[in-house]
């Protein structure tokens, strides 16, 4: 792919449908296994929904009769493909105790975890950016040094601790922040950031120490190249030199650690939603999968897995948008 | 390339009569690295308005270094440890670095060797000539545009509003050295520096670059400060040499006496080496035969 | 094992291995070691730290310290294991995909990208609680999900060193698959892998200690250093620094295991030796 095209530009329609089919491509096979392996959790747990149901007073026939109602009496593939086009149409199925559609309660969940995962991405760019620019401008010094040493024992802190930490900051010794609860953005936009401020914090300090790092040394390292002199030589201000210049070529591995983080953020929020007691996604399936509540689980992580991909397809997109003269090494 | 006294003379004057007034001049600068030990020891230079000065000398002889204090890019670790460098009687060296910056663009202004390497690998050429104009000459950014393709066209470069829009990889370097030489005239500074400028380019293009800079300087007024190891460069677009050698100067002069008689003994060796690896001797001795 | 020797000979790499060994040495021996009876309850609630109670007691006056070193075992060893499937599962494929054709390449890193996809901790949550909510089950998700990191890295090394000309002159001398494996490419790997390990240590742990936070994988009321965090969570007005201690365990333990990876990577394998030179002074040979 290393064909100059000089005569239609870098960025052309006809490339770019090019590379979202290849993505496409890859996409394809990473659904069918990750929806596969969700779907066959189902038969990890040796519950089955009939028993549940009926509960200890059934007989074998009784058993047998609900299997075929629930349809459990297909082959492997076929459930599971019958299951997969029914998700595709919105259809989760219901819930084995409390029969309620699965599609229902996740939507009632679902604003609430993003907010958080929305708010943390935020965060952590924020952050991350912020000192991992200024720690790469003033390489050596001492907030380089201090942001080195920070990011450092984050990556120590298990993310129970940090939402707790930030708890005890907060709300108890300085109390200016509820310590749990939710409430949505109609109650008042205000109040809605004071409850959804802490734990975005907390779940955004893993990223953004990763990000702070990256940044720092890709930006590190662009700083020393020959352009950035041609940029200053040119009379270009300061701050001009490193935004524009510096940071479009330096942020690209920072971009993909954060791609990277983008499953741990919404797979993570579980921790955030337990701590600071959200009505969440993550809090749901937890619950649901020590109960056995299998269709629950099956949903809530489908819909999480489609999340996930979504957003990383998106990363990939802006890292590509970046940086035009990498796609010449691809 | 000869470097015959003769091609010397072929240096053609400026136009316009020749003012004695001292651009930028430089007296006993010193610089030094961190770990204390100077690397240029003294340097001496007066650039008259309008002319062409060159600085000849092999790599490490100090004269990069000495342009780049003059333009206040030093690298880390690396600064002036004395002396004073006056542009049109301003002691740069006193200056606080925003302000050498703002001076870099409007009054200095340089291009060196591997023009690839010297512009953002991410944006269209274009749009960095565009840039430019926008913050430093202050146009705004339908102006700016269009004055960038004027720009680029009268650089030589034919179709400019297609090269306008190509990245740095997609073009060769001798275009290249015409866009970053666009770029660096383009808010109307008077003094260009080309280090080694034409170094890394095909003899052919060489020419056409040097050609460039003389017509630049015959009609723009633009002064010149040519950095080079090759004499030939040298003899082809400057009127005075400053050879450097070890961090010092050991002979300045016109470039014709320089190159007739040599006082000093590495100019003379400089020149000697010339004569014997230069093409003309071998056309000599083939006809010769 | 002149990997991890080399980085003992560094400052860091020192302080890290003598963190891990008192972890170690608390991990065997804690129960053994400590004062009271971690489940034993008393009517000392809520106790600050003091000369009885080094770590103070919880809500139901249970010694704080004595739970920490009684769940030390749970904690390390779990974690251990979850590396261990992972390593496993990871390794194998990482290195065979590299050897035995296009198909079995392709169909590995579906595989794996499709294990990378799935969003990690929910994923373990939900495997581990509908498997039973038994520590083993919870390793074995961990393990699965630990995987794919351990792929990538040693396909990187295998990859890198697969094509080099040694391995070339190798073959051309006759030698099969295997005996170039064992005999040139696993010396390469092994740096790698040894630090990818020691990483994934750091990343069970936390892991592990958040499944523990949350009741996964724990029978109550045997202590882990994240279940003890947890119970001190419903009591944070009046006893805000409940949590520290455990937290502090798993910090160090997570910190140190960093730290060693670190000091591995830096003396270890081609960069590592390159380093290790310009240390002592040796020149480096320019061949342009």
């Amino acid at each position: 792919m290393t064909t100059l095209n000089v005569r239609t530009g870098v960025l052309s329609p006809h490339r770019v449908a090019a590379a979202a089919g290849r993505a496409l491509l890859i996409a394809v096979p990473v659904v069918l296994v990750s929806t596969f392996v969700t779907f066959m959790l189902g038969g990890l747990t040796d519950q089955d929904p009939a028993s549940v149901v009926l509960g200890d007073s059934a007989t074998p026939a009784d058993v047998a009769r609900m299997r075929a109602a629930f349809g459990l009496d297909q082959p492997l593939l076929s459930r599971y493909l019958l299951w997969l086009w029914n998700a595709l149409h919105g259809d989760l199925g219901a819930s084995w105790f409390t029969k309620i559609p699965v599609a229902q309660s996740i939507a009632e969940r679902l604003p609430v975890s993003l907010s958080v995962a929305a708010g943390a991405l935020l965060i952590a760019v924020v952050l991350g950016g912020v000192s991992g620019v200024l720690a790469a401008v003033r390489q050596g010094g001492r907030l380089d040094r201090a942001v080195t040493v920070v990011t450092s024992v984050l990556a120590t802190v298990p993310g129970f601790v940090a939402a707790i930490a930030l708890i005890t900051v907060f709300s108890l010794l300085v109390p200016v922040l509820p310590s749990g609860g939710w409430a949505p953005p109609s109650a008042g936009l205000l109040t809605w950031a004071s409850f959804l401020l802490l734990p975005s914090v907390a779940l955004s300090l893993d990223a953004a120490a990763d990000v702070a790092r990256q940044l720092r040394t890709g930006m590190a390292d662009t700083l020393h190249e020959n352009y950035i002199v041609g940029a200053r030589v040119r009379g270009l201000p300061g701050w001009r030199v490193v935004l524009v210049h510096a940071l479009r070529n330096g942020a690209g591995p920072a971009v993909a650690v954060l791609g990277m983080h983008v499953p741990r953020l919404i797979g993570g929020a579980v921790i955030v939603e337990t701590v600071f007691a959200l009505p969440g996604v993550g809090e749901l399936t937890k619950t649901a999968a020590l109960g056995g509540d299998v269709p629950v689980v099956q949903g809530a992580l489908l819909v999480t897995i489609g999340v996930v991909l979504i957003s990383s397809a998106l990363v990939n997109v802006l890292l590509v948008k970046l940086r035009p003269a990498a796609r010449r090494e691809i | 390339m000869s470097v015959s006294p003769d091609a010397a003379t072929a240096v053609r004057a400026p136009a316009r009569a020749v003012r004695d007034e001292v651009l930028l001049s430089v007296r006993g600068l010193r610089v030094g690295v961190a770990d204390g030990s100077e690397v240029v020891h003294g340097v001496d230079l007066d650039i008259p308005r309008g002319s062409a000065v060159g600085l000849v000398g092999e790599s490490g002889s100090g004269k990069t270094l000495t342009c780049r204090a003059v333009l206040g890019l030093l690298p880390v670790g690396v600064e002036v440890t004395g002396g004073e460098i006056r542009l049109r009687g301003t002691d740069l060296t006193a200056l606080p670095a925003a302000a050498r910056a703002r001076l870099r663009g409007t009054e200095l202004a340089a291009v060196f060797q591997d023009p690839a390497s010297y512009l953002n690998p991410s944006i269209t050429v274009g749009a960095q000539l565009a840039e430019v104009l926008r913050v430093k000459a202050g146009l705004g950014r339908r102006a700016a545009r269009q004055r960038a393709v004027e720009l680029l066209q009268a650089m030589g470069l034919h179709r400019p509003e297609h090269v306008y829009a190509q990245h740095p990889f997609e073009l060769s370097g001798g275009m290249l050295q015409r866009v970053l030489i666009a770029m660096s005239i383009s808010a109307g500074p008077e003094l260009l520096i080309a280090d080694e400028a034409t170094t890394a380019l095909d003899v052919t293009v060489q020419a056409e670059v040097l050609e460039l800079l003389n017509d630049l300087r015959r009609d723009r007024g633009l002064t010149l400060v040519v950095v080079s190891h090759d004499l030939a460069v040298i003899s082809q677009t400057c009127d005075t040499v400053y050879v450097f050698r070890d961090g010092g100067i050991v002979e300045a002069g016109p470039t014709r006496r320089v190159l007739r008689a040599p006082r000093h003994p590495y100019t003379r060796e400089l020149i000697g080496n010339h004569e014997r690896f230069g093409i003309d001797r071998v056309r000599e001795q083939g006809s010769g035969r | 094992m002149t990997t991890i020797t080399g980085a003992l000979r560094t400052r860091a790499g020192v302080i890290a291995a003598t963190v891990l060994a008192a972890v170690l040495l608390l991990a065997v021996s804690g129960p053994f070691l400590a004062p009271y009876d971690p489940l034993e309850n008393s009517a000392e609630i809520l106790r600050p730290p003091g000369a009885a109670h080094w770590f103070g007691t919880d809500y139901l006056g249970r010694d704080v310290l004595s739970r920490v070193l009684a769940g030390a075992p749970t904690s390390v060893f779990t974690a251990f294991e979850a590396v261990g499937i992972g390593l496993v599962i990871g390794v194998v494929p990482g290195v065979t995909s590299v050897y035995l054709g296009r198909a079995y390449e392709w169909i590995t890193l579906r595989i794996m990208d499709g294990l990378i996809a799935l969003p990690f901790l929910i994923f373990a949550i939900a495997v581990a609680a509908l498997l039973g909510n038994a520590v083993h089950q919870a390793m074995i998700a961990v393990g699965i999900l630990l995987a794919p990191s351990f792929y990538r890295v040693t396909r990187a090394a295998a990859l890198s060193h697969a094509n080099a000309q040694y391995v070339t002159a190798a073959r051309l001398f006759g030698a099969s698959t295997w005996w170039v494996l064992r005999t040139h490419v696993w010396s390469k790997i092994l740096p790698a892998l040894v630090v990818a390990t020691a990483n994934a240590t750091a990343g069970g742990l936390l892991i592990v200690s958040s499944l523990t936070f949350l009741g996964i994988g724990v029978v109550p009321p045997e202590p882990t250093w994240g279940g003890i965090v947890a119970s001190g969570l419903g009591y944070l007005a009046q006893v805000p620094y409940g949590p520290v201690f455990p937290s502090l365990f798993i910090m160090a333990t997570v910190g140190a295991l960093n730290l060693l990876a670190d000091a591995i990577r830096d003396t270890s394998g081609d960069h590592g030796r390159a380093r290790a030179l310009s240390r002592t002074g040796a020149r480096r040979v320019r061949l342009t």
